[in-house]
């Protein structure tokens, strides 16, 4: 009551690029929202569907999948998969009757720090305003 | 039409190539009494327990028996379905297209109408003329009109339903994972009766994206009656949209999730730019 | 190549669901729901797509086993059925037939079970007999 609700967000990282730009931002202190619990994987193109469900059903209001650019994957074409998978998984959530904007997939490099920041501040006051997960599917 | 599928398999069965080999069987089904099951008949059988109904998955008795038996050089009869599952596997090494001959059949436009059929006959059309295609599931047709909270509430009313048999993974032809994503603790919680929304069925669509042919077994099979392919179309059109993928078409087309951007580029959106992707169809 | 199709009835419950047993070679490799019966329409559940998971488990006991010296050593039927008759005979006549208890299979057959229920009420002259249909 008069609580305001925090969205809990899960952000997967990948190893080369967004980790790096994440800790580049901490390094330059540069403030990004608590509510991001980052997983660092070795890249964008291991998050299985799976993971992210998983992510939801754990309790995140929203998750986030960044990597390196296209063309800048550690393993060339990784990012490639994720592109093309977790579009498709916001198609599946529309279908379900899930906002799919409770998923974003972006790309975030190691020299990107404010970009980094900004994705997180902006994604966070999204998921905010759409507020909690569990209250949509509980509808 | 039976008859004339009858006379086609003994041809076959008889038959010899120019290398003089025979087909080693041919998958098809049998009755016995008042029961049919699959069955692989070989030269000399009785042909007139040979039938066509009902469907069942026969590539995947196909499937087995050329992972067993890897000589083994085998006929089919089958249907649209039949073939554009085979084609789905062929693609992922479960079916070997040298050890194969394809004796397709057309369905009735009866059945094309039962199962939404787009395609209702196979390539290798040996007998039967082309039905006109089924209509689309008129749950899909209005689909794109149904607001979020209508599809959850749709979608939640059929989950619920389920009993967790695995039956729809267990009779689709393309589910051959020796590893299960269904069957991991880390995915599917044990101990949950309806699994808990949204993991199991959404785990199961992701994984039909690129495979799903359209069969409708999964849905015959399913004892909670839940509409499983109106998701899996929708999947399937999702799919089409953005990377223009039809699962069963092609046989050298490549499976999009599983290859690069310049292999199967997005039809939609900016790759460099992931925002820029649509919902797709547009505006849903 | 001995490809067959075995259309039998599940063991796990009283619906009745029919299934194909599909072997090959002897070996089952899978399990088909029977479409063509109006019982279970060509549908199964859990119980009934992995009803051949137990048919060559390493655990499945094949042969009756005795305990001697606290071990379970393997017998033939032969002589586990003696013995049977021997000590609950013997048990009935020392503690009275309600010192005796009878669990049935409910992966036997239902004139099994009424054979076993028989020998329990008719010749040991006792009601503890029960089953173990609670999977």
């Amino acid at each position: 009551m008069g609580v305001e609700f925090e969205p809990k967000i899960v952000a997967f990282m990948c190893n080369w690029c967004t980790y790096a730009g994440a800790d580049n931002a901490g390094v330059a202190r540069m403030e990004s929202p608590s509510n991001v619990l980052p997983i660092r994987v070795m890249c964008s193109g291991r998050i299985s569907p799976e993971m992210v469900m998983r992510a939801f059903r754990a309790g995140a209001d929203g998750v986030l999948v960044m990597g390196c650019h296209i063309g800048d994957c550690h393993y060339s074409t990784g990012n490639h998969r994720s592109v093309k998978r977790m579009p498709l998984l916001r198609n599946l959530l529309a279908t379900v009757g899930v906002n799919p904007e409770r998923l974003e997939l972006t790309w975030v490099s190691a020299a990107e720090a404010p970009r980094f920041v900004q994705v997180t501040h902006s994604f966070t006051d999204k998921i905010r305003s759409l507020g909690p997960l569990s209250q949509e599917v509980a509808e | 039409m039976i008859d004339e599928i009858r006379k086609i398999v003994a041809e076959r069965l008889n038959e010899t190539d120019d290398k003089g080999a025979r087909l080693d069987g041919m998958v098809a089904l049998r009755r016995t009494g008042p029961a049919v099951a699959p069955h692989v008949f070989v030269a000399g059988d009785d042909l007139s327990t040979l039938e066509i109904n009902p469907r069942y998955p026969l590539m995947t008795v196909v499937s087995r028996l050329h992972k067993r038996l890897p000589d083994i050089r085998l006929g089919v009869v089958a249907r649209g379905c039949d073939e554009r599952a085979y084609v789905e596997m062929a693609k992922r090494n479960q079916i070997d297209p040298e050890r194969l001959v394809i004796l397709g059949f057309a369905c009735t436009a009866e059945e094309a109408l039962e199962c939404y059929c787009a395609e209702p006959f196979p390539k290798n059309l040996v007998v039967g003329t082309p039905a006109a295609p089924g209509p689309q599931n008129p749950i899909v047709a209005k689909y794109d009109t149904m607001t979020l909270a209508e599809r959850r509430a749709f979608w939640k009313q059929q989950f619920v339903k389920c009993i967790k048999c695995y039956g729809c993974r267990n009779i689709c032809p393309e589910c051959f994972c020796e590893a299960c994503a269904m069957e991991d603790k880390a995915w599917v919680e044990p101990g949950f009766l309806a699994p808990p929304f949204p993991a199991f069925h959404l785990i199961r669509a992701m994984h039909m994206a690129s495979r799903c042919i359209a069969c409708r077994q999964c849905e015959h099979t399913c004892p909670a009656h839940i509409p499983l392919t109106v998701l899996y179309d929708l999947m399937r059109r999702d799919m089409e949209a953005l990377l223009g993928y039809v699962p069963g078409a092609d046989l050298a087309a490549l499976p999009p999730l599983s290859v690069t951007l310049e292999q199967t580029p997005l039809l939609l959106g900016d790759a460099h730019d992931p925002a820029t992707i649509p919902l797709a169809p547009i505006g849903r | 190549m001995d490809y067959k199709n075995t259309l039998t009835t599940c063991i796990y419950c009283g619906c009745g669901c029919q299934m194909n047993i599909e072997t090959l070679d002897g070996q089952i490799i899978g399990v088909w729901p029977s479409k063509t019966q109006e019982i279970s329409q060509g549908k199964l559940c859990i119980k009934g797509w992995n009803v051949t998971s137990f048919s060559d488990h390493a655990d499945r006991l094949t042969t009756p086993l005795i305990r001697k010296n606290g071990e379970l050593v393997e017998a033939s039927w032969d002589e586990a059925l003696t013995l049977m008759a021997e000590r609950l005979g013997a048990i009935k006549t020392e503690s009275g037939p309600d010192s005796v208890a009878f669990l049935a299979s409910a992966k036997c057959t239902n004139e099994e079970n009424y054979l076993f229920n028989k020998l329990a009420r008719a010749v040991f002259n006792t009601n503890n007999i029960d089953h173990c249909a609670r999977l």
